[in-house]
């Protein structure tokens, strides 16, 4: 069995906010159809790690591809990293897609406006194809009735599902979730997470921060671990959560059965 | 009695002749401070220290000093400056209106462009962060996720201010400019008869002032898409336009 390509490459990630060091060299590379559930504490860095893969956060350090084409990081003359060619960069960021904690749905838009503004604008793509494509896509998220609402009208699992949708709509090579249940009552959080297993099933790759042990250990082919700042360990969620597990992954764990 | 409204209406009557003159006024220096005002907003963002220096610099003079003397100093002042008198500038500087609504775009800005801060300060990150997440840069940015936010906060504000400058139109006519208050006080001087020349004046400015509030109000409305009823129709088959 051939080894699907690298969808992402990052190596080496560091990351400081002033004195406070948040990343201190993080790797991670993506294969086609993975799903990687990147776990920690709070503070662990796992979301700013994230949110370096799309270039949202500038790293201080290391390197970051999708596919094979690098992300335009260069240093500045004061030796510090910077986006050295902002159109590269969103180019870049075209190929990826992002569901944020706060679905960040654009408040102006109907939800089927802000499912073909990606495609529309960003990619030029055609009318017809970008709204036959939406409304595939709202109908699979369960929202089809919905398309002429407004965002403020709908529930935070509906937001998020339309923001899931948004982010499909451009049929990106890696999808990051940014925690993307965490701001979800009980009952939302499973028709998110029922959707995402939906996503993992047909081979989407994903990379997901999360706090959601089940999802981690029932639906990723991958799960991280990050501690202060570090992979503390990671591999495929039968030996992450089985006996010869590392403790320190335990050990965080443990409060989440109690 | 009946004199009294002869004498109102035949006021009236030449005050309305002055309305075209205050609102000349106030669409030039409304549109000349807005585009203005977005300008000292964009440098109230940049990298570079000098444009938001000059930003900050231009609140601090035109904000901290009452709009008459800056109108006095624009129209009396620059008369006594040799290049400008006898320059091509000239033509423009001796004309009272041009100097109130060069005044007034000063002036305005500043504040507007305080609003406008503001708003643009308000504008969720999380929205511009999905705009940048999907690979949206520069102008499509402001254009499709910032600005629509952006007017919608802005605007409550913003109205305040365009009946603000309407008022400060009045202050024209310290100049010898004849709109709504120079007439005024013009038929004053001849009649002696202050009271009901200066209501029917009020009276005209109440009328503008609630037409452009009638129609700010109507566009808040328009834009708040809160408002809008939340059909549960199924998709159009056909394509319909998005505005």
């Amino acid at each position: 069995m051939t080894v699907p390509p690298p969808v992402l490459t990052a190596t080496n990630i560091r990351k400081s906010f002033g004195d406070r060091e948040v990343l201190a060299g993080v790797s991670l590379e993506a294969r086609e159809g993975e799903v990687i559930s990147i776990l920690g504490g709070s503070g662990s860095g796992k979301s700013t790690f994230l949110r370096c893969l799309n270039l949202l956060e500038v790293p201080d350090e290391g390197q970051i591809a999708i596919g094979d084409v690098q992300a335009p990081l260069a240093r500045n003359r004061h030796g510090r990293l910077e986006v050295s060619d902002s159109r590269a960069a969103a180019r870049l960021r075209t190929q990826t897609a992002m569901v944020f904690q706060g679905f960040n749905l654009w408040p102006h838009l109907t939800v089927l406006q802000n499912v073909m503004e990606a495609p529309l604008r960003v990619h030029r793509r055609d009318r017809e194809e970008v709204l036959a494509t939406a409304r595939s896509l709202l109908e699979r998220v369960g929202m089809a009735g919905f398309h002429a609402a407004y965002p403020k009208r709908l529930s935070g699992g509906q937001q998020q599902r339309v923001a899931i949708a948004r982010a499909l709509a451009t049929n990106p090579k890696l999808v990051l979730f940014d925690e993307p249940t965490s701001a979800l009552d009980p009952e939302r959080v499973r028709e998110v997470l029922a959707l995402m297993r939906s996503l993992a099933d047909e081979g989407r790759t994903m990379i997901v921060v999360t706090h959601e042990m089940a999802f981690a250990r029932d639906v990723s082919s991958r799960v991280v671990h990050l501690m202060n700042g570090r992979v503390e360990s990671s591999g495929p969620p039968a030996h992450m959560f089985g006996a010869d597990a590392s403790p320190a992954f335990r050990a965080f764990l443990s409060p989440a059965a109690l | 009695m009946g004199e009294h409204l002869t004498f109102i209406g035949s006021v009236t009557a030449q005050l309305v002749r002055a309305v075209p003159v205050t609102l000349l006024i106030l669409a030039v220096s409304g549109v000349c401070a807005t585009v203005l005002a977005t300008g000292l907003t964009a440098m109230s963002v940049a990298r570079s220290p000098l444009p938001r220096l000059v930003q900050r610099t231009w609140t601090f003079l035109f904000r901290g000093t009452p709009l008459i003397l800056q109108i006095f100093m624009i129209y009396y002042g620059f008369a006594m400056v040799p290049w400008i008198r006898h320059g091509i500038l000239w033509a423009a500087f001796r004309d009272p209106v041009f100097c109130t609504c060069l005044a007034m775009t000063c002036c305005c800005s500043a504040y507007i462009a305080e609003i406008f801060r503001g708003a643009l300060a308000a504008v969720p990150r999380g929205e511009i962060e999905a705009g940048r997440a999907c690979g949206m840069t520069g102008f499509m940015l402001l254009r499709r996720v910032i600005a629509p936010s952006l007017i919608r906060i802005a605007l409550p504000s913003y109205s305040n201010e365009i009946i603000m400058m309407t008022k400060s139109t009045s202050l024209a006519s310290t100049i010898t400019v004849l709109d709504i208050t120079g007439v005024a006080q013009q038929v004053i001087a001849h009649s002696y008869r202050t009271l009901e020349v200066f209501c029917a004046a009020a009276a005209l400015y109440l009328l503008i002032n609630a037409t452009l509030s009638t129609l700010l109000t109507a566009l808040e409305r328009r834009l708040d898409v809160d408002r809008a009823p939340t059909p549960l129709a199924p998709i159009p088959p056909t394509l319909e336009p998005l505005s």
